[in-house]
């Protein structure tokens, strides 16, 4: 998953960069307005973290002119303003949600990921699809009820194919949205990876969970389910 | 922008000059009117008694005969002047005053004509002349033609209207002179409470007065008692905003104490937790203060009603994607008339908790009921009242007061349940309103606020 995250105070964008890198994410930042609306136009994002106050180009002016380019990817903005006002103003401009300064990371973390699940139609944080069950909390993999152990990069490879289950995703769309920008585009690192996981989640090769459609990329073949409504606490 | 005073004097002086003006010169052209008739009826009532007297003599002339009733024709310099001449021009008689001097009565006048005219004598008098033609008949079937002239001098005349002119220009100034004081003198009598006002107002400024005193004209009481108003709602800001700042210094010293001794602990891992835990203390201390201050709160002056619906319908849409994930269902009955007496900052911060806190524990519905209500006390004042209902598990009646509570001391204060609502009884009692808290028949909570309306 690519994460934009717009913020002039150095520190904090920093520290807001090592901890997502920490929680597996691929992160791009922007020091401004303008450089993060360049970035959000240009970058396949898949979810992007602004400051509201922000020099050369507000957050707020920046979000609106990236929804009536018709970018869709969840926005998520951080204010140091808790007046109802100022956050009705944020969510108006096409803000999907807020968190006031100060905050702790895992409240981010946590705010970011339900932002990911409702942009892929889950409403749960645990994804369930076929036998395969991934909690996007507790970054915990099982299949049939049995855990299985992934690496870092196999897992943020089945969280993308999950959130998105049921579309076809192309090899260069994974490489973007997984790998840092600056990455080798064409090595086979994905197919690699993609391999190694088919046979994690399948090791006899009797369910084909990820299917390989031949010029166009991946899907994951499993159907979708809602989760039990015991693990349904946002 | 000048006095009051000065402008009012100034107009009205204008004002008695353009009015006196024209009063006093249509007195003036009456008054010689009416004079200068009297003046030609006196001439015509003279030149009768010289006619009157008058006898055709021997050689067919028409003379006065015998002395003339009136003595001032008989006296040289008398100002009175009478002559009969004939059509042709020839005097045939004088009257003795006319001796000595140069008066000439004009050429022929025909029977039956009067002529009234002013003339100049040699010495500058002037003197008005009436001159009659008259067809006198002498003997039977005969007539001649004579020209009576009578005149008298203007002296007295001028000299009346000069004296009229003058009294007339006196009195009217004296009354406008009169007026003018007078209506300084009204002026300063009225323009008193407003002086007052002023002085009232400097003592305010140096502080040795606290409001301005109500024992005022009608007229100005609303302004007194809106200037108080404000003056105490201003009053009440300072006090809070020293109160706040006062707090958050004060309740920042605890957990700022609490890191400096824990700054001495060697294990690096409780250290780290303290400063957590500190931190946290007070990001919520200064988040509450924050929200405290900003509240404006209810001060009489300068506030305009604020209409409830907009707000509710604005404040919807954010909560509903901010909720996306729990599919809500948020039921807004706004009446159209509801408007709230007060500050739409405060209104929208109260609102805004109140339902992001029914969003955050509902299960599925939320329920807002807005309604304004006249109340039929004396008073005749109208509330607002809000409902704000969910589906949630509510709220325990022995949490209740201990949430309300919960803003009394900032130190106190922990994120979370209870913390919007907190600020919200906060700020209703800003407006000396009321906050309920109970169960709604949807099953959650529900709160109830009373504030004033408009």
């Amino acid at each position: 998953m690519r994460i934009l995250v717009v913020e002039d105070e150095q520190a904090l964008r920093e520290s807001l960069v090592a901890q997502l890198k920490g929680a597996s994410f691929n992160v791009d930042a922007a020091g401004d307005g303008e450089e993060g609306l360049y970035a959000g136009r240009e970058y396949p994002i898949d979810l992007a973290i602004v400051d509201l106050g922000l020099p050369k180009l507000s957050g707020i002016e920046m979000i609106r002119k990236l929804r009536t380019e018709g970018r869709a990817f969840p926005i998520l903005i951080l204010t140091a303003r808790d007046r109802w006002q100022d956050k009705v103003e944020g969510l108006q401009s096409g803000a999907d949600d807020y968190l006031v300064k100060p905050f702790h990371f895992q409240e981010l973390l946590a705010r970011v990921q339900a932002l990911l699940r409702r942009a892929g139609g889950w409403s749960q944080p645990v994804l369930q699809c076929g036998d395969v069950s991934l909690d996007t909390r507790s970054q915990i993999v099982t299949v049939a009820g049995q855990a299985v152990e992934l690496t870092s990069f196999e897992y943020r490879i089945l969280e993308f194919l999950m959130l998105r289950a049921g579309e076809v995703i192309s090899k260069a769309e994974l490489t973007e949205r997984l790998y840092e920008q600056d990455f080798e585009r064409d090595s086979n690192v994905i197919e690699v990876f993609v391999g190694r996981l088919r046979k994690k989640l399948d090791p006899d090769g009797t369910r084909q969970p990820i299917e390989t459609l031949r010029g166009r990329g991946y899907r994951l073949a499993l159907a979708r389910g809602e989760t039990s409504p015991a693990d349904a606490r946002a | 922008m000048t006095s009051l005073n000065r402008r009012l004097l100034t107009s009205v002086l204008l004002l008695l000059l353009i009015f006196f003006g024209i009063t006093v010169v249509a007195l003036d052209l009456l008054f010689r009117d009416l004079s200068e008739r009297s003046l030609r009826e006196s001439l015509d009532a003279q030149l009768i008694a010289v006619i009157a007297a008058s006898e055709p003599d021997a050689r067919g002339n028409v003379v006065p005969v015998g002395t003339l009733r009136e003595a001032r024709l008989m006296q040289p310099g008398s100002g009175l002047y009478a002559e009969i001449g004939t059509r042709r021009g020839e005097t045939l008689w004088r009257s003795p005053s006319a001796l000595g001097t140069d008066i000439e009565f004009g050429s022929a006048v025909a029977p039956g004509a009067r002529r009234y005219e002013r003339r100049e004598l040699v010495d500058g008098s002037q003197v008005m002349a009436l001159s009659s033609g008259i067809a006198w008949e002498i003997e039977a079937g005969r007539s001649r033609d004579f020209v009576f002239s009578v005149a008298t001098d203007l002296r007295t005349y001028n000299a009346q209207l000069q004296r009229y002119r003058g009294q007339l220009l006196g009195w009217f100034l004296g009354i406008a002179i009169l007026l003018l004081v007078a209506l300084a003198v009204l002026l300063r009598w009225v323009l008193r409470p407003v002086r007052r006002i002023e002085a009232e107002i400097r003592e305010i400024e140096n502080g040795s007065r606290e409001s301005l005193g109500l024992a005022l004209p009608r007229e100005l009481m609303g302004l007194a008692a809106n200037l108080n108003a404000l003056l105490a709602s201003e009053r009440r800001r300072l006090e809070r905003y020293r109160n706040t700042l006062g707090n958050l210094a004060h309740s920042l010293k605890t957990p700022l104490a609490v890191m400096r001794a824990t700054s001495a602990t060697a294990d690096p891992a409780a250290r780290q937790r303290i400063v957590d835990e500190q931190v946290d203390r007070m990001d919520s201390i200064v988040q509450h203060q924050l929200k405290r201050a900003a509240a404006t709160g209810a001060s009489v002056v300068g506030q305009s009603a604020v209409d409830v619906q907009p707000i509710l319908a604005e404040l919807r849409a954010p909560l509903l994607k901010v909720y996306a994930s729990k599919d809500l269902l948020i039921e807004l009955d706004a009446a159209a008339d509801a408007r709230f007496a007060g500050d739409r900052g405060d209104l929208f911060e109260m609102l805004g908790n109140l339902l992001d806190n029914a969003c955050k524990w509902c299960r599925g519905r939320v329920r807002v009921r807005v309604r304004a209500r006249r109340f039929v006390d004396a008073s005749g004042r109208t509330r607002l009242s809000i409902v704000v209902e969910d589906d949630g598990a509510g709220i325990a009646a022995h949490d209740r007061q201990r949430i309300l509570a919960r803003g009394a001391r900032a130190d106190e204060a922990v994120p979370g349940q209870g913390l919007g609502l907190a600020m919200v009884a906060e700020v209703v009692q800003l407006y000396e309103g009321t906050l309920d808290i109970g169960e709604s028949p949807l099953g959650g909570a529900r709160i109830e606020i009373d504030l004033p309306a408009r």
